[in-house]
């Protein structure tokens, strides 16, 4: 019988890069009672299965692998005397901040001065791009592939093709090449790698792994396991070209076609998410449109580096312990909306007269010798200028406004 | 004169500019780079063409524990060539659980000057 409510000032949905650093930030800004709830057994989320190095370049200057990283940031949490949780889960939040929590305990009721939500994303699969064929055993997304591979020591197969070249399907590519697993190709539909230029090097490149451009997987073949994918050639409007299929034969396949923001519980609390970003729409304190919400890491938008959703973490976190202290900001009424080029600039929403204000932007296309602005949409006025040599759609790139903006503001690309 | 012939194109990766340095051999056999922004990209494209280092990231299995994995890393680059046979070493591994982040579990790995360490700590779990 779930009778009392309990009751803290600050409640973080999630342990990952991002929960964790929430819970430290809220607790360095003042706030009392800081829970942090994790639905898995350890914290750290995703961290603990990438294994590889290339963490904490940011955070702890040095780089590091992603248990590594998941470790440190889980014991500075430990110092700061955060209520953990693991193993529970919390199955409803309402816009009045209370959270139904199903933990080790048992069901039971949060309430919360201020609620920072982390939860994360999830891998696309092969249903939501459609892929036909017949439905046999050996297709994983590459995150699954990694779990089963780093933490469980399992054998996925003897040949792969992987589909898309998102970052994770990058690393899988090689982590599968040191496990005796050949690897067929990395087959992406865009004209472009959607993961980091070093993953493309270091992971393909080193071991002879074909990256082929422009091309997708049209049908997987095999009645129990995967026996063979077709792939082909796509057009401009990344539609297959009839006679370009290729079969490769093949016993398993990976999938990295994108991560989505986890945000069931988000709309149950009846928050605004963008249709671009998947997530949470923001001010600048990272609060969403529900007073005293606020969101962070991969579930406010997919991150490239896992330091700078912790570096969003610190940030709601503080903002989070500010809200549960009371502290309240003036209404939002700058918007801001993204221009040629740019997929989306986040937050979304901005207080009028606050100067100094960081906004985080994506391209929607590779670029060089590109120029971002920020201009006010009434005034035309620049407000900000950036000089990028290079820009490429899977970097998170920033930009920051020194002066106090009044008007409503567009985040574009000249190149 | 087209008597250089590229053989690399890469990306620096030293800094978040990322430079796209072209290497090429002039006609004597010596190495060129182009495309560099500053002097820490000439030897970066110099190494990286010539003998690049690489880290190495795999788990392996934990004795004393019920199938709990143990992730390890190599505490510094080693040459490329060397990443298959570090791989067959880290292979013969079954270390004893508990073990610590940071701990050493094989020094100086096939004479590299490099460690294999655990990047992760096991403790829970361990059979008393």
């Amino acid at each position: 019988m779930a009778g009392q409510i309990e009751t803290c000032d600050v409640a973080v949905i999630g342990g990952g890069p991002a929960g964790l650093a929430a819970a430290l930030g809220a607790r360095r800004a003042g706030a009392g009672t800081v829970v942090l709830i994790e639905r898995d057994r350890t914290l750290g989320g995703i961290l603990n299965q990438c294994v590889h190095d290339g963490f904490g370049l940011f955070l702890y200057k040095e780089t590091i692998s992603g248990p590594e990283y998941a470790e440190r940031l889980s014991e500075d949490v430990a110092r700061e005397s955060v209520k953990v949780e693991t193993g529970a889960m919390v199955l409803d939040l309402a816009a009045d901040r209370l959270l139904r929590v199903n933990s080790r305990q048992g069901y039971r009721l949060i309430r919360a001065g201020a609620v920072v939500l982390a939860m994360g994303c999830r891998e696309r699969t092969r249903e939501m791009i459609e892929i036909p064929g017949t439905r046999p055993a050996g297709i994983f997304t590459a995150g699954s592939a990694q779990n089963l591979v780093n933490l469980q020591n399992l054998r996925l197969g003897r040949e792969a093709v992987i589909l898309g070249s998102g970052d994770i399907g990058l690393i899988m590519a090689r982590r599968l090449t040191f496990e005796g697993v050949a690897v067929k190709g990395v087959f992406e539909i865009l004209p472009w790698a959607s993961g980091l230029e070093r993953n493309v090097r270091q992971c393909l490149m080193d071991f002879a792994i074909p990256l082929e451009l422009g091309s997708t997987v049209v049908e997987i073949r095999g009645r129990d396991r995967v026996e063979s994918v077709v792939v082909a050639k796509v057009d401009g409007a990344l539609a297959p070209v009839a006679g370009t299929e290729r079969v490769i034969p093949c016993d398993t396949l990976l999938l990295s076609v994108g991560l989505i923001p986890e945000n069931e519980l988000s709309k149950r609390a009846g928050i605004e998410l963008s249709p671009l970003t998947g997530g949470a729409v923001v001010d600048e304190t990272l609060m969403t449109s529900v007073e005293g919400i606020f969101s962070c890491g991969n579930v406010l938008h997919i991150h490239d580096v896992a330091d700078w959703a912790s570096f969003e973490g610190f940030a709601a976190g503080e903002r989070a312990a500010r809200f549960a202290a009371g502290e309240r900001a003036a209404a939002r009424t700058v918007r801001v909306s993204a221009g040629p080029d740019v997929r989306y600039a986040l937050p979304q929403l901005a207080t009028a007269g606050r100067a100094g204000v960081e906004w985080s932007f994506r391209v929607t296309r590779p670029m060089r010798n590109v120029r971002i602005e920020i201009k006010g949409r009434t005034s035309g006025r620049v407000y900000a200028r950036k000089k990028f040599a290079r820009l490429l759609p899977s970097e998170l790139q920033k930009i920051k406004v020194r002066e106090a903006v009044e008007e409503d503001i567009e985040v574009g690309g000249h190149e | 004169m087209s008597e250089r012939a590229v053989f690399d194109r890469l990306t620096c990766v030293l800094c978040p500019v990322g430079c796209e340095l072209e290497v090429a051999k002039d006609a004597a056999g010596e190495i060129q780079v182009q495309g560099n922004q500053c002097d820490k990209g000439l030897p970066f494209a110099v190494e990286e063409v010539l003998r690049p280092r690489r880290n190495l990231a795999t788990s392996v299995p934990l004795r004393g524990t019920a199938a709990r994995m143990v992730s390890v890393r190599l505490t510094r680059p080693v040459p490329r060539e060397m990443l298959f046979p570090i791989l067959e070493e880290i292979a013969k591994l079954r270390p004893e659980a508990p073990v610590r982040r940071g701990q050493v579990l094989i020094a100086d790995v096939l004479g590299t000057g490099a460690d294999v360490i655990a990047t992760r700590s096991v403790t829970e779990g361990v059979k008393p």
